[in-house]
């Protein structure tokens, strides 16, 4: 391949938010390029965009080139924020947790480079090992032996939890993501009603009446750990039986570890995380406290339940928003079928509260 | 008048389907494409339930707020008299049915969050937005992405 055409390309790419390969191709030379200055006889090859993801654009390509070191190639995956997307994330914090991570047993992508501002790929980018494995949003629901989904789905529990042991403070993490200086239920609340009232385009009583009932029952944490805060089988990859890595790092944060097992545990995505009859909540919950020795009050993880709902009500809300602005090519529908599972969950809660007198709730940080 | 609406609408989703998302080979675009379809072909059916659906809403939501205008405060009670008194649209003007249940809704989303709504409002309110949910017109269609992509990764 040219050099020369490469360059050339890579300098017409700084602040061209429109995707073409040849375009990821010529930004992502230019940044291997600055971080590597005697980088050179470039090849990319297998440069593919994939169909999924909702808030960025996921590119395959395999590069490799020469340097002080000798011949390199490299499996990469660049992900690249999206013109239009639904989640408003910081690639910096994103690098910096994948960067931590590297020196845990959680199976996460090595993280190369990151074009933090879009200088070189047009839009906020990071650039990471191509893991192997395949993406299978529905494996605990799909044509897998029942044996076999079910040791993924321990395996998914046990994932979670390795997450939360993590001791982010030896790690750095608490450098790279802000530890919550109030309860982190409160702290994901006012984070989320903020995201809420940027994109919301028309009253919505319901989601203001859940949000109210947040604010009035937010519960304290156990203890603040790192939190995914998208942990699903859509963002992991399955190699054979075993989990080969954990994706999708732009929401992780420091919070509450019922956060998580409210997102798994939440019952409008029970296709996701459940097996009917063998892995439903009851199973999940026992699970992550054996494993974790915590105790999981029923009245909280309710509560995470509910936010879990609600947070993506506001994130289906910004799909709607983005998309009448132009910027998102998917239509969204104001996500009303999230509304009666959460006035459900609401009265269960109330209930739950009122008949569990266990008060094992520390302040926020007590055991951080 | 034909085509109807509904026909032109079956007929894009056709074209659509039979003429254009075979040469579309990109899975991105493939995804997009079969994500537009079934939102075309929801809308068939729920277009013409929209002015229905904001008639009946926005008796509902006039009659909650008129049950809640004594718990609420002062200032509250006086915007909900107002849009009380305000006639109710075109029954066929589907813009002017949408900004007045607009209207009504942005004053039930403050009435709602007063404190101590006794339990009798507090079961209205909760019975008004559960029917109102099970009734809305429009929902997303969920499509899968298109499997080869996912497949390579």
């Amino acid at each position: 391949m040219d050099e020369k055409i490469f360059t050339r390309q890579a300098d017409t790419v700084k602040g061209d938010k429109s995707t073409s390969s040849e375009r990821i191709v010529a930004g992502l030379q230019a940044m291997i390029t600055d971080a590597i200055p005697t980088a050179h006889h470039f090849a990319f090859t297998g440069v593919e965009r994939f169909a999924g993801g909702l808030s960025r654009e996921n590119w395959s390509i395999d590069a490799t080139w020469v340097d002080t070191a000798g011949a390199q190639s490299r499996h990469l995956m660049l992900m690249r924020d999206a013109s239009g997307t639904l989640l408003d994330t910081d690639r910096k914090r994103e690098f910096g947790v994948l960067k931590a991570l590297e020196a845990t047993p959680v199976p996460t992508p090595k993280a190369y480079w990151m074009d933090e501002d879009g200088h070189w790929l047009g839009a906020p980018s990071l650039v990471m090992d191509r893991m192997p494995g395949q993406c299978e949003y529905l494996v605990l629901n799909g044509t897998r032996p029942l044996d076999d989904r079910l040791k993924l789905a321990r395996s998914f529990t046990d994932l979670m939890a390795n997450i939360h042991a993590i001791d982010w403070r030896a790690l750095g993490l608490g450098e790279v993501l802000d530890i919550p200086t109030d309860s982190p239920s409160r702290v994901e609340l006012a984070h989320w009603e903020a995201e809420y009232r940027r994109v919301q385009l028309e009253p919505h009583p319901e989601l203001d009446y859940v949000l109210d009932w947040l604010g009035l029952n937010a519960p304290k944490a156990q203890a603040i750990v790192l939190v995914h805060g998208d942990f699903k089988p859509g963002n992991a990859l399955i190699e054979g039986e075993h989990i080969s890595a954990k994706l999708d790092w732009e929401t992780a944060h420091l919070g509450d570890p019922l956060e998580d097992l409210g997102w798994v545990t939440n019952p409008v995505r029970k296709r996701e995380h459940q097996i009917p009859g063998h892995w439903e909540r009851q199973e999940i919950v026992a699970a992550y406290r054996d494993l974790t020795g915590r105790t999981v009050r029923e009245a909280d993880l309710l509560w995470w339940n509910v936010f879990s709902c609600w947070k993506l009500s506001v994130i289906q809300l910004t799909a709607v928003a983005e998309f009448v602005a132009g910027r998102y090519n998917r239509v969204f529908q104001t996500p009303t079928w999230l509304y009666r599972p959460m006035f459900q969950m609401m009265a269960t809660a109330e209930s739950a509260h009122s008949a569990d007198s266990t008060d094992c709730a520390l302040s926020a940080g007590s055991q951080s | 008048m034909r085509p109807s609406i509904e026909e032109q609408l079956q007929g894009t989703c056709r074209v659509l389907e039979n003429v254009v998302a075979p040469c579309v080979n990109d899975p991105m675009a493939r995804t997009m494409l079969d994500g537009l379809i079934a939102n075309l072909r929801m809308l068939i059916s729920a277009y013409p339930a929209v002015p229905g659906f904001l008639r009946q809403d926005n008796e509902n939501t006039v009659q909650l707020l008129a049950t809640l205008a004594s718990s609420l405060p002062a200032e509250l009670t006086s915007r909900v008299a107002d849009i009380l008194k305000m006639p109710e649209p075109d029954p066929v003007d589907v813009a002017a049915l949408d900004a007045r249940n607009a209207s009504l809704r942005e004053l039930l989303a403050q009435a709602v969050c007063i404190e101590g709504l006794s339990a009798d409002h507090q079961r209205a309110i909760l019975q008004h937005m559960s029917k109102r949910a099970s009734r809305v017109p429009m929902r997303y269609v969920a499509t899968a992405p298109s499997l080869p992509s996912c497949e390579k990764i």
